[in-house]
C-alpha cells in the first residue's frame, strides 16, 4: 500500500486495487500455491483438450 | 510418392513436421524442411534469457540430428519466391530458396512439392520505426535468443549503474502504432522489475509501459473478462492492479514513431505528439509478411492471389472488409488453406487475419493506433498439428476434404505470465481464455466462456511457466513418447 503514497493523486495510477497482505501470503504461500498448482494444471487441460477436440 | 515441403521450424512449422512424420511412411514420402537457421528456440523462455535466469544454450537445440533420426531432409535456407503453377521447364509447384549456411551462402535452389506448409512467421518489421534497432545504443529486444541474450547484456549495464547511484529509466512495450505481442512485452516489464527489486535498486529505477493498447490488458485480443473475488472483472483491471502493485508506471494509446539514443517520440490517439526519455528500452516491432513474391506459371507476378496487402498468406478467412460491429467467429481461418492453391497452407503467424481483434482506432491525425491479432505458442501448434493432420488425410485417402479444424474463434489458449523467476520467490499470471476470438453470439454477455477464463496471480504460476519450458522443449526434441504432450 506504501506505493500510493508516491502515486499522483488523480492521476490513473491511483485507482487500481492492489493486493493486500492477505492476499501476497496467499501468492507466497508454497502450501496454499501447491494446491492452487492442481487445480490450475486442471484448467489448462480442460482448454487444451478442447483446443485439440 | 508425395513430396511435402515445410517452410519454417519455429512452433507451427516444427510441429507440423512432427506429426508429418510420424503418420507418413518416410519411404514412400518426402517431408522436407527449410528454414534460415538449424536451430529450434522456445520462445516464450527468451524473456528469462533477457534478465539472465536462462541461456540461449537452456532455450535452443539444433534440429539436424533430430530431423536426421526422423528422416525429414533439412535444407538451412530462406525462401524467396512462389510458383505454386510450376514454371516452364517444372511442372509441379515448387519454392525458390536461397541457402543462408556458411558453404552454399547466397546461392539459389527451386526446390519442388505436392503439398507446402508455409509457416515462416512474421518479418520483425523494425524498420517501420524509426531508430528502432536492437542493439544500437540503449535498444534491446527479446523475439529472438539472440536479441535476448544482448538484452541481459545491456540490462546489467544499467544495473551497474544504478549500483553507482545513477538513475536509469525503462520504458518496455510495443515499437509500433498496430504491433502486437503485448503479453512478451509486459511478461519482461515483469521480470525487469523484479531483478531490479531483488537488487535492491528501486530507488534508482524508473519502470514504465507504453502500449498502443486502447486500455491495459488488451493484449490484442480485446481484452477479457475474468471472475474473481465475487466480481467478473476485465483484465485492464488485471493489468493495471499488476502494476500499481509494483509502481510501474504507463502510457497507453501511444503509437510510437521514432527512438533516438536517449528519447521516445509517439503519438497519441488525441494525436498529440509527445517524448519520453529512457535510458533502457525494449519495444516489440510490427510484425509483416517475408515480401515473398509469387508468379504464375507464365511468370505473372500473381503475389496478391498468395498474399494479403502485409505480405502474411491468405487463406480460408473471410477477408471481405466489414465494420468492427458486423465481426465474428466465422472470418476467421479453419483450416490454414490458401483458397487460390489447395496444396498451399500457412499455419501460425504466417497466415494473414481477417482483422484485428481489438477494436481499430485511429489517431485524430489519422495514424492508426491500436494492438493486432496475437498468435501466441499454444494456437500456433494446434494449426500446426491440424495442417499435418489435413495433409495426412489427403494423403492417405486421396480425399482432399478438410476434416481437421482449428479456428481461434472455437479454440481456447492459456498463457503463463512471468513476473518475476524463483522456485520460492518467483510469480507468474497464469491466464486461459475460451476462446481466443470473442464469440459474441454464443457468449453474448462476456464474448468468451466465463466458466474457462480465468487470471491467478500467485508462486504455482511460476512452477506452471517452469514446468511448460522443459515440457514443451522435451516434446520438440522428439523425446519418447513427445506425441503425447498436447500443443
Amino acid at each position: 500500500m506504501e506505493n500510493r503514497l508516491i502515486i499522483t493523486k488523480y492521476s490513473e495510477q491511483y485507482y487500481p486495487p492492489t493486493p493486500n497482505n492477505f492476499t501476497l501470503f496467499l501468492r507466497r504461500s508454497i502450501f496454499f500455491q501447491l494446491i492452487r498448482f492442481f487445480i490450475l494444471n486442471y484448467k489448462i487441460m480442460k482448454i487444451v483438450i478442447k483446443g485439440h477436440s | 510418392m508425395a513430396n511435402i515441403v515445410v517452410l519454417g521450424a519455429g512452433v507451427a512449422g516444427h510441429t507440423a513436421a512432427a506429426y508429418l512424420q510420424k503418420g507418413l511412411n518416410k519411404k514412400e514420402h518426402k517431408i522436407t524442411v527449410i528454414s534460415p537457421t538449424p536451430t529450434y528456440q522456445w520462445i516464450p523462455s527468451n524473456i528469462w534469457v533477457g534478465v539472465g535466469r536462462m541461456t540461449p544454450e537452456e532455450i535452443k537445440f539444433d534440429l539436424r540430428p533430430l530431423y536426421n533420426k526422423w528422416g525429414i531432409e533439412f535444407i538451412q535456407a530462406k525462401a524467396q519466391s512462389f510458383y505454386p503453377e510450376g514454371d516452364e521447364h517444372i511442372n509441379t509447384g515448387f519454392v525458390e530458396v536461397e541457402y543462408t549456411n556458411e558453404e552454399n551462402k547466397g546461392e539459389k535452389i527451386k526446390i519442388a512439392y505436392d503439398y507446402l506448409i508455409n509457416a515462416t512467421g512474421p518479418k520483425l518489421n523494425f524498420e517501420a520505426t524509426e531508430g528502432l534497432i536492437p542493439g544500437n545504443g540503449n535498444i534491446a529486444s527479446v523475439c529472438t535468443f539472440g536479441h535476448a541474450s544482448h538484452a541481459w547484456e545491456l540490462f546489467q549495464e544499467k544495473l551497474d549503474k544504478m549500483k553507482n547511484g545513477e538513475n536509469q529509466i525503462f520504458v518496455i512495450g510495443t515499437g509500433h502504432p498496430t504491433a502486437t505481442c503485448q503479453g512478451a512485452a509486459f511478461e519482461y516489464i515483469l521480470n525487469v522489475d523484479f531483478e531490479i527489486k531483488r537488487r535492491g535498486l528501486e530507488k534508482q529505477a524508473q519502470v514504465i509501459w507504453i502500449t498502443n493498447e486502447y486500455e491495459l490488458g488488451d493484449f490484442g485480443m480485446g481484452g477479457a473478462f475474468i471472475p474473481k473475488g465475487g466480481f467478473i472483472s476485465n483484465t485492464k483491471l488485471f493489468a493495471e492492479s499488476y502494476f500499481v502493485e509494483r509502481n510501474i508506471t504507463w502510457i497507453k494509446r501511444a503509437g510510437v514513431k521514432k527512438l533516438d539514443d536517449h528519447t521516445i517520440y509517439y503519438e497519441n490517439l488525441d494525436g498529440e505528439y509527445l517524448e519520453q526519455p529512457y535510458d533502457f528500452a525494449m519495444l516489440i516491432p510490427g510484425f509483416a509478411g517475408h515480401g515473398f513474391k509469387a508468379y504464375d506459371k507464365t511468370g505473372k507476378d500473381i503475389s496478391d492471389k498468395l498474399f494479403a496487402p502485409n505480405g502474411l498468406m491468405k487463406v480460408d478467412a473471410d477477408y471481405t472488409p466489414k465494420p468492427f460491429e458486423e465481426w465474428t467467429i466465422k472470418d476467421w481461418p479453419e483450416t490454414y488453406q490458401n483458397p487460390s492453391y489447395h496444396n498451399i497452407f500457412a499455419p501460425g503467424i504466417a497466415f494473414a487475419p481477417p482483422h484485428s481483434i481489438s477494436k481499430p482506432m485511429t489517431s485524430k491525425n489519422g495514424t492508426p493506433i491500436f494492438a493486432s491479432a496475437p498468435r501466441t505458442g499454444m494456437p500456433s501448434g494446434i494449426m500446426g498439428k491440424v495442417t499435418a493432420d489435413n495433409i495426412i488425410n489427403w494423403i492417405k485417402t486421396g480425399n482432399a476434404t478438410m476434416i481437421h479444424k482449428a479456428s481461434m474463434g472455437r479454440m481456447g489458449a492459456a498463457c503463463i505470465v512471468s513476473a518475476g523467476y524463483g522456485m520460492r520467490k518467483g510469480t507468474a499470471a497464469t491466464m486461459t481464455v475460451s476462446p481466443v476470438v470473442p464469440d459474441w453470439e454464443k457468449f453474448p454477455q462476456w464474448g468468451r466462456d466465463i466458466k474457462t477464463t480465468m487470471g491467478e496471480p500467485g508462486l504455482a504460476g511460476h512452477w506452471l511457466k517452469w514446468l511448460m519450458h522443459y515440457m514443451f522443449l522435451y516434446k520438440a526434441k522428439g523425446l519418447p513418447f513427445w506425441w503425447m504432450i498436447p500443443e
